[in-house]
């Protein structure tokens, strides 16, 4: 049976108690279940050198792992782009795409253009469900800017048109708004998904 | 652009990280393929059946990744050292995916070696 100095005890705890506070984002469940393993890891490594655990023993076997934050970086991480391919949701796939954008420029371009795909997708299937609402107001209007150019806007139906516009679709923006808000937020959710798969690749598991 | 000298041993290093971290996942999954491991058993194994130099670091979490893409599934056994292990086994999705990755291995290897033959000739 293993025993544990009380000095060694408490390097344990602290580490783990570390490592339990920066895994933001994990369920609980899975938290409990990441920290008894590494605990049981820790305890049978050190105990190979002998029948009692030392600090200084523990001490050997944390730097192993790494510290709390990076093991928590890469739990959460992994998890995150894990369920995000897996799910296929766009909400864990803006959340993925959202770490990334904190670390490299081309991560914050995927998550802008992933951003601005799902809400155009979205605006056009809300505009499409809103038109016979809104049979006058809601569409596709062209607004007359200043000099030669124009706006194109697409508005819900809310409020009245501008004065000057002119509705472009009609109902066809029923038809063309469901089938293309659909198709858009089809086409980002594969860019995303293999966005997240490109950042995944990229991710180095191994020190370097 | 920035010139790459062949001998600088980084530039190496790099290569032989990125190479290893790709071999990775197929490792952990190859060693389940029998039995089921635990944790401290697969790094063990990793160590001994082959060269790769693995962080302890790293294992953890790609086996949580490996679990949440249903290629691994885990249990807790008790055990004689005092506390439970957790146990992790291959799925049936993941003993498909380790073949299939094993078969792209072996014609990938093949190709490598046919064009890497010349090179041992000439030392």
């Amino acid at each position: 049976m293993t025993t544990v100095d009380g000095d060694a005890q408490q390097k344990i705890d602290a580490y783990l108690a570390r490592l339990r506070g920066r895994l933001r984002g994990v369920n609980e469940q899975d938290v409990r279940e990441i920290v008894e393993e590494l605990r049981n890891h820790i305890l049978e490594k050190v105990s190979l050198g002998g029948a009692e655990v030392t600090a200084s023993g523990v001490g050997a076997t944390l730097a192993a792992l790494g510290s709390p934050e990076e093991l928590a970086s890469a739990y959460t991480t992994d998890s995150l782009l894990a369920r995000a391919e897996v799910s296929r949701s766009p909400v864990r796939i803006l959340e993925s795409l959202f770490r990334s954008a904190s670390l490299s420029i081309a991560g914050f371009f995927a998550f802008l253009a992933s951003i601005v795909g799902y809400l155009l997708g979205v605006s056009f299937i809300l505009c499409a469900l809103l038109k016979p609402v809104h049979p006058q107001t809601a569409g596709l209007w062209i607004l007359p800017g200043s000099a030669d150019d124009f706006l194109i806007s697409l508005r819900l139906g809310f409020g009245s048109a501008p004065p000057g516009a002119r509705e472009l679709l009609g109902w066809w923006i029923v038809p063309i708004g469901l089938v293309g808000g659909v198709g858009l937020v089809m086409l980002t959710t594969r860019f995303g998904l293999w966005c997240v798969g490109q950042y995944r690749k990229s991710r180095v598991l191994l020190p370097g | 652009m920035r010139e790459v000298d062949p001998k600088d041993p980084e530039t190496g290093d790099k290569w032989e990280v990125q190479l290893r971290k790709g071999c990775l996942e197929l490792a952990i999954l190859a060693a389940l393929w029998s039995q089921k491991l635990y944790g401290l058993e697969i790094l063990r194994r990793l160590e001994s059946d082959s060269d790769l130099i693995v962080s302890e670091g790293t294992v953890y979490p790609l086996l949580s990744r490996l679990k949440v893409l249903g290629l691994v599934r885990s249990e807790w056994v008790e055990s004689d050292a005092g506390h439970p292990r957790k146990y992790y086994a291959l799925t049936p999705v993941g003993k498909q995916r380790v073949l299939d990755m094993s078969k792209t291995w072996a014609r990938f290897s093949s190709s490598m070696s046919k064009l890497l033959a010349p090179l041992g000739k000439g030392k």
